[in-house]
């Protein structure tokens, strides 16, 4: 067991943990957030993914000692006002919504490194997530309108 | 891009907001907490309290042969470990419950746990119940089991003509009175055989032209992306539970024949659920959750990885060997199709999808002779469910390759041959009942307009090949169930309604309160739906085929009826106005003699004189059906309502790799009224993605029982990547005369026609005919070298060695 101290959402958070916890567990049984979630338990549909740092992560991958002290982002501590979340909500890209908060997490790096991505940049940064209900038009478009929202603000 | 039909104007791809108007029937109002679920907020089962330390967590000790009989269980190993409680076998369940272990909705054929003999790799056989899941499921792997191995069937001839049995004796259920006749049955893997007959089959003989094939359609699986888990707890003398199932009312019934409790002593609880698509339906892990609790009293919790996920149920692989005749003038004479599904190692609903997908398995067509065999078949391997669509994606890939090939044999355009055999309003299908709000027509018409069939495109000469493919698919909606609804209208004119419609993905949450939004004139936000609480929500046969909208809306729709007249009744009480002159509109309750309307807050709190109160209505919608013959198949009403819907696609085909690239898809489906259009073109774009995936590569590949790829990084599955560069879903306005508004259900419109589609754009762009689905890149590839070879056979190298190897499965 060691001790582990990480920053969720703002909220810094004390964990207890074994050596091969993995930070998606301790995400979720231990600061609350339940957002994040296991769709595969092999880092291939992006439902555990968060920011570290503004870079994303498979947490369902990723053993928690070696995010000691890291700044973690999950869609539930986005801001209020949220270009990305405010254009997945208008362009109705959920049905189940079960897997959404990772293709966010993921739109949120994309659009850090490209302001301005193209229809193909969404596609090639957010091919590895997977939504079963099939709400890829309508993500794809809420990414390129939060892109745009952000250049407008 | 995502098409909308008739809407010219940018701002209608995107959801409406709150406001203006009561965003009710017809509203494209956004779904209940859209920012919740985008943000992931709203609290799934697996959600609830995961790390729990006053919980024991549950893993499975999973067989490793396809079929052997279990000599015994050592667990004393397991035991010993730190942080494991207990050790629950197979055995120990059946000790405790004896046959009431065995459950099933067709069949009662399946244990909680294996505990004489196993069926299938990956068949749980004992349970670990320890303080973490880490230690239940590294304790697993110290349980030994001895085995005595037994012949196993691992495909459908084995299944008809082995000498392999994978069960003694057929025990059907209580449940269908229809399977009685089978209780009993010795040495067979047919655990049931539907027939259908029509006119004279033998005027196949005397026919101009056929069309005769042999298809398959491979295991598959749903993989919703939320993983089952149930969590179950004895309280008092009670069983409780909460878990991923989208069949509360069936789960509690189940739970309540296997441990002898009263209904009411079982509770089932449910939460939203991510994705279901009918993986999460009857038996998975609720039986064994119920009895591991049970037994030993503790509460427990059973998550599924997505491995073991994959072991809970598939969809039915299956051959469709089948014939199309049409006469000297191009019309249909006779379609003959015999189908083996494959259960499995045990049945689930595997003899109602072969009798309900058989029943159509000659498509939507005019036909005056039919003939149609369709078996369900046991195996030792991880039993075969209810996905969308039902069985019949599988029968419609055969009737609309068939029906495409016939076309072209007779020299007619294939949109063209279709719509002049399509059934109309009025006309008997093959099954003898007559086609009402079902308009294949418009469905056709609507794909085929949408990517400007009339104007084909180039074919090409190069690398890149380009084609057209359409095709259309019928379904009947599950018939007979029943439906129920409780509302309660709170004294501030806001309402909860009670039902145990399971809330998906689908939007049903979303679609009644729309409907009791358009009743009661409030606005539909006002309205919340109950998560599904066998305690609380009235029965609700499934969610489930399609069923919700026009059942339980049914349902909705009377009780907020009911609830109208209620406060009409009120209002009369209290105005002395008689209630046939009063009216209720969205400023309240009005009438000739009084022009200032009474409010309905007012009206419940003067009844009531409190605040806070609620007025309670119940109603039933409850739907018939005639059986249909044993022998002939032929039924008066053999369902409430049909399904309609079709597709088209333009593809381009790759000749040097073989891969089909998706430039535009359409799908269309009669959905009678869209209650909400925006969430109809998401359950119809979403269904042709999930029937992308099966058309293309999605495929659940066994190795003598064993699965090849059951992960997701071995399993492939839609991304972004494989998205048509266009995807138009299309809704079509077919009212029923018996809907709520004319509406009817819309959840598997969308996957029927998908596969067939894609692969007869294939057969225009190359001029191949694949009949084994998935297309993949080797076998276009294949076939469009064995087609070089057989057109040049000087010029190619060698006879090609790949001999077609259709069905072979």
């Amino acid at each position: 067991m060691s001790r582990i101290s990480l920053v969720v959402d703002g909220n810094r958070y004390v964990a207890e943990i074994t050596d091969s916890a993995l930070l998606l567990d301790v995400l979720r049984e231990q600061a609350g957030a339940t957002g994040v979630r296991e769709g595969c338990g092999v880092g291939a549909c992006g439902a555990c993914t968060v920011l570290v740092d503004g870079v994303s992560v498979s947490s369902c991958l990723a053993l928690a000692e070696r995010y000691d002290g890291a700044r973690i982002t999950t869609a539930s501590g986005l801001p209020a006002d949220d270009e990305v979340v405010e254009s997945f909500v208008e362009c109705g890209a959920t049905q189940c919504g079960y897997c959404i908060p990772g293709f966010v997490m993921m739109a949120h790096e994309l659009l850090t490194e490209n302001p301005e991505p193209d229809k193909e940049d969404v596609v090639r940064h957010l091919d590895g997530n997977i939504c079963r209900c099939g709400t890829y038009a309508e993500i794809r478009r809420a990414v390129l309108a939060a892109a745009e929202k952000r250049r407008a603000r | 891009m995502l098409d909308q039909r008739s809407s010219e104007n940018p701002a209608d791809n995107t959801t409406s907001p709150a406001s203006p108007g009561l965003s009710a029937v017809g509203s494209r109002r956004r779904r209940v907490d859209p920012a919740g679920r985008v943000r992931g907020r709203v609290t799934h089962v697996g959600d609830v309290d995961p790390g729990s330390t006053s919980t024991a967590h549950v893993a499975l000790h999973r067989s490793t042969r396809p079929h052997a009989r279990i000599r015994s269980v050592e667990v004393d190993e397991a035991l010993a470990i730190d942080g494991v409680q207990a050790v629950v076998t197979g055995a120990d369940l059946y000790a405790a419950l004896g046959e009431h272990v065995l459950t099933g909705p067709a069949f009662q054929d399946q244990p909680a746990m294996a505990y004489d003999r196993v069926r299938y790799v990956g068949e749980p056989v004992a349970a670990v119940i320890a303080t973490d899941l880490a230690t239940a499921r590294a304790a697993t792997e110290s349980v030994h089991v001895d085995y005595e191995d037994l012949e196993a069937v691992y495909d459908v001839d084995d299944a008809l003509t082995g000498r392999a049995f994978v069960h003694d004796e057929l025990r059907p259920s209580a449940v269908f009175g229809d399977l009685r006749h089978l209780n009993g049955v010795r040495d067979t893997n047919v655990n049931y055989e539907f027939r259908l007959a029509r006119g004279d089959t033998d005027a196949v003989e005397t026919a101009a032209t056929g069309v005769q094939r042999r298809f398959w359609c491979p295991p598959t699986h749903h993989v919703p992306m939320e993983l089952p888990c149930t969590v179950a707890w004895v309280e008092g003398n009670r069983l409780e539970m909460l878990t991923t199932t989208q069949t509360p009312s069936y789960v509690r019934q189940t739970v309540a024949d296997m441990l002898r409790l009263p209904l009411s002593d079982v509770q089932v609880r449910t939460r939203p659920l991510g994705g279901s698509f009918g993986s999460k339906m009857y038996d998975r892990l609720e039986p064994l959750a119920a009895a591991i609790a049970w037994v030993l009293r503790r509460k427990v919790r059973v998550v599924a990885s997505r491995e073991e996920a994959f072991l809970l149920t598939t969809r039915h692989g299956a051959r469709v060997t089948s014939a199309m005749r049409a006469d000297a003038d191009g019309d249909l004479v006779a379609a003959t199709a015999d189908i083996i599904y494959d259960t499995g190692a045990y049945a689930d609903v595997g003899p109602r999808i072969t009798g309900k997908s058989g029943m159509v398995a000659s498509g939507p067509y005019r036909i005056p002779n039919v003939s149609i065999r369709s078996r369900c078949v046991y195996s030792n391997k991880p039993s075969a469910g209810p996905f969308r669509g039902f069985g019949v994606p599988q029968v419609t890939w055969s009737h609309e390759s068939l029906i495409d090939e016939l076309a072209r044999r007779t020299g007619e355009d294939p949109y063209a041959y279709r719509r002049r055999h399509l059934l109309r309003e009025g006309d008997v299908a093959a099954m003898g009942t007559v086609m009402h709000s079902a308009d294949f027509t418009g469905c056709l018409d609507a794909v085929a307009e949408a990517v400007d069939w009339a104007n084909p495109p180039e074919r090409g000469e190069g690398r890149w090949r380009r084609g057209q493919g359409i095709a259309v698919g019928v379904k009947a909606v599950l018939t007979p169930t029943v439906s129920n609804a409780v509302l309660q209208l709170n004294q501030d004119a806001s309402a909860s309604l009670l039902i145990s419609t399971v809330e998906m993905g689908q939007g049903s949450d979303t679609i009644m309160a729309q409907i009791v939004a358009e009743v009661l004139r409030i606005d539909s936000h006002r309205v919340h739906v109950v998560p599904a609480d066998t305690d609380v929500t009235p029965y609700d046969t499934i969610t489930a085929g399609s069923r919700s909208t026009y059942h339980t809306g049914n349902a909705v729709r009377l009780v907020a009826e009911q609830m109208r007249e209620r406060l009409l009744a009120l209002a009369a009480e209290q105005s002395g106005v008689p209630a046939g002159e009063l009216r209720l509109t969205e400023e309240g309750i009005s009438g000739s003699g009084h022009p200032e309307p009474l409010r309905v807050e007012d009206v419940v709190l003067r009844h009531f004189r409190a605040r806070g109160t609620t007025l309670t209505c119940a109603s039933n919608f409850t739907t018939d059906w005639v059986p249909y013959d044993r022998n002939t198949g032929q039924s008066a009403k053999v369902t409430e309502h049909w399904f309609a819907g079709a597709v088209a696609v333009r593809a381009a085909v790759d000749t040097w790799t073989g891969r089909i690239r998706l430039e535009h898809l359409a799908v269309s489906g009669d959905v009678g009224k869209a209650i909400n259009p925006f969430l109809v073109e998401q359950q119809l774009s979403g269904a042709a993605i999930t029937g992308i995936g099966h058309a293309l590569f999605d495929e659940l590949v066994l190795d003598q029982g064993q699965f090849v790829n059951g992960t997701l990084l071995d399993y492939q599955l839609p991304s972004l990547g494989d998205m048509p560069d266009r995807l138009t879903p299309i809704i079509v306005e077919s009212p029923h005369r018996t809907g709520p508004f004319g509406a009817k259900g819309v959840g598997e419109t969308g996957i029927l026609a998908v596969a067939p589609a894609i692969a007869n754009a294939l057969r225009d762009a190359v001029g191949v005919r694949l009949t084994e689905l998935p297309l993949t890149a080797e076998r276009v590839l294949n076939a469009i070298e064995r087609k070089r070879a057989e057109e040049s056979p000087q010029e190619s190298r060698q006879q090609s060695p790949q001999e077609s190897q259709e069905g072979n499965q």
